[in-house]
């Protein structure tokens, strides 16, 4: 092992490294950092890399420790975070302006649904607790092994089982009692409520309608829907997508709303 | 430390006494005793497996008192202290007016075995006997959701 199969290794992962990472953090400028130090840090540590893990592996594990280490002493969100961040997001003499500007001005700022469905699940799954979110997202989304998140995480596989079928149930539940993409009973519309404020020329049934999870929300199962949602979010790359900016000034919105929320409530 | 039997798939039995009543279920998993023990010790995950169980408020750490409200009397809330604890092994749980110990055993299978013992007993209890339902059914579904639960889990891929 030398530093430039570290360098080939390290750019190859480079863009999933990111989107774990700002899935985590929904912080660009935490991402920037944790991405950096990351580098280094498997610069510095490459003589005690045993290759028990594949290298991608390895940087998953150095990146998630630098995640972890910043999130420790973070509280995690409530369920209804989109709620808490919408009430501010209406009372903010700013929000909208800056994202219609962006809509308008940036080759990254076309509002689309399924881009809210990944930027939604993003928010929601930070009410799991921080060891059953990234368990989810390596599972579901990066395709890592339970054996090679047990790696990352340093869990035994029993530990990783448990938290991948715990989180999933939990999210399954959050997402079938608010997401009204999938029941119509849900008390969530806020990708529909989005897409009018932003796209208002487009008939809202029809682009609904074409949604996967709208297709199949009333033949598949909850796991199944879940499944769809998971792969929507591994379609996505929250910075090169076509709505990265529009969404990740939405993030960086939902993130100074809960830090504040939750402070007050503390 | 209550002595333990062999298992009785799932089946609950109670030895009634005039000063003591106790019921035992046993039951055989198979899973980790990791998973198993994970299961029996997070508060907040309880109710989303366990049936019989409405809420536990608290940690589930030795020494700690946690608030369980269970389905057998879903109007009390009963406070227990947690006694002992050896992971992935054994766990007391107690109040005045008993004890409960789970215990996990390794079997020949390959798998655990789950045993949950309860004793309530004293000078005064033949006075509230009668007021105390029969935990039978309930330690029974108790057993089964655990063994559901962490079978679904170890089975993941």
């Amino acid at each position: 092992m030398n530093n430039d199969i570290l360098a080939r290794e390290f750019e190859a992962c480079k863009d999933q490294l990111k989107s774990y990472i700002v899935r985590i953090t929904t912080s660009v400028q935490d991402t920037e950092d944790i991405i950096q130090d990351t580098y280094i840090k498997a610069q510095t540590k490459l003589d005690t890399f045993k290759g028990e893990s594949s290298l991608k592996t390895w940087l998953f594990a150095i990146a998630s420790n630098l995640a972890k280490d910043l999130l420790k002493a973070k509280k995690r969100w409530p369920e209804n975070v989109t709620d808490i961040c919408k009430d501010a997001a209406m009372n903010s003499e700013t929000f909208f302006g800056e994202a219609m500007h962006i809509a308008h001005t940036s080759p990254q700022g076309s509002f689309e649904i399924k881009e809210h469905i990944a930027f939604c699940f993003t928010c929601v799954s930070k009410s799991l607790p921080l060891e059953q979110q990234l368990t989810v997202l390596l599972k579901e989304v990066y395709d890592f092994k339970v054996k090679e998140i047990a790696a990352i995480l340093e869990q035994t596989d029993a530990m990783i089982k448990y938290y991948l079928h715990t989180g999933r149930s939990k999210m399954i539940e959050v997402f079938d009692h608010r997401c009204s993409l999938i029941n119509k009973e849900g008390v969530c519309h806020q990708c529909s409520e989005l897409n009018g404020v932003f796209n208002p020329k487009q008939n809202q049934q029809e682009v609904l309608a074409q949604l996967q999870l709208v297709k199949d929300a009333n033949s598949k199962d909850k796991e199944q829907l879940f499944d769809i949602r998971m792969e929507v979010l591994k379609g996505l790359d929250p910075f090169k997508s076509g709505a990265a900016e529009l969404q990740l000034h939405h993030l960086e919105h939902n993130r100074k709303v809960m830090e504040k929320y939750l402070e007050k409530n503390s | 430390m209550m002595t333990t039997t062999n298992a009785q798939n799932g089946k609950a039995t109670t030895i009634k006494k005039t000063f003591s009543r106790q019921t035992k279920v046993s039951i055989d998993i198979n899973a980790d005793a990791a998973i198993v023990w994970t299961l029996l010790t997070n508060a907040s995950d309880f109710s989303r497996w366990n049936s019989t169980v409405v809420s536990i408020d608290g940690e589930i750490k030795e020494g700690e008192k946690i608030k369980l409200v269970s389905t057998l009397a879903p109007e009390r809330t009963f406070k227990i202290k947690v006694k002992e604890m050896q992971p992935e092994k054994m766990m007391h749980w107690g109040d005045g007016k008993g004890d409960r110990y789970f215990t996990i055993e390794q079997n020949k299978n390959g798998g655990v075995t789950f045993i949950m013992d309860e004793k309530m007993g004293g000078l005064m209890f033949p006075m509230y006997a009668k007021y105390i339902p029969p935990f039978d059914e309930n330690f029974e579904q108790y057993a089964k959701d655990l063994k559901k639960e962490a079978e679904i889990i170890a089975n993941t891929k």
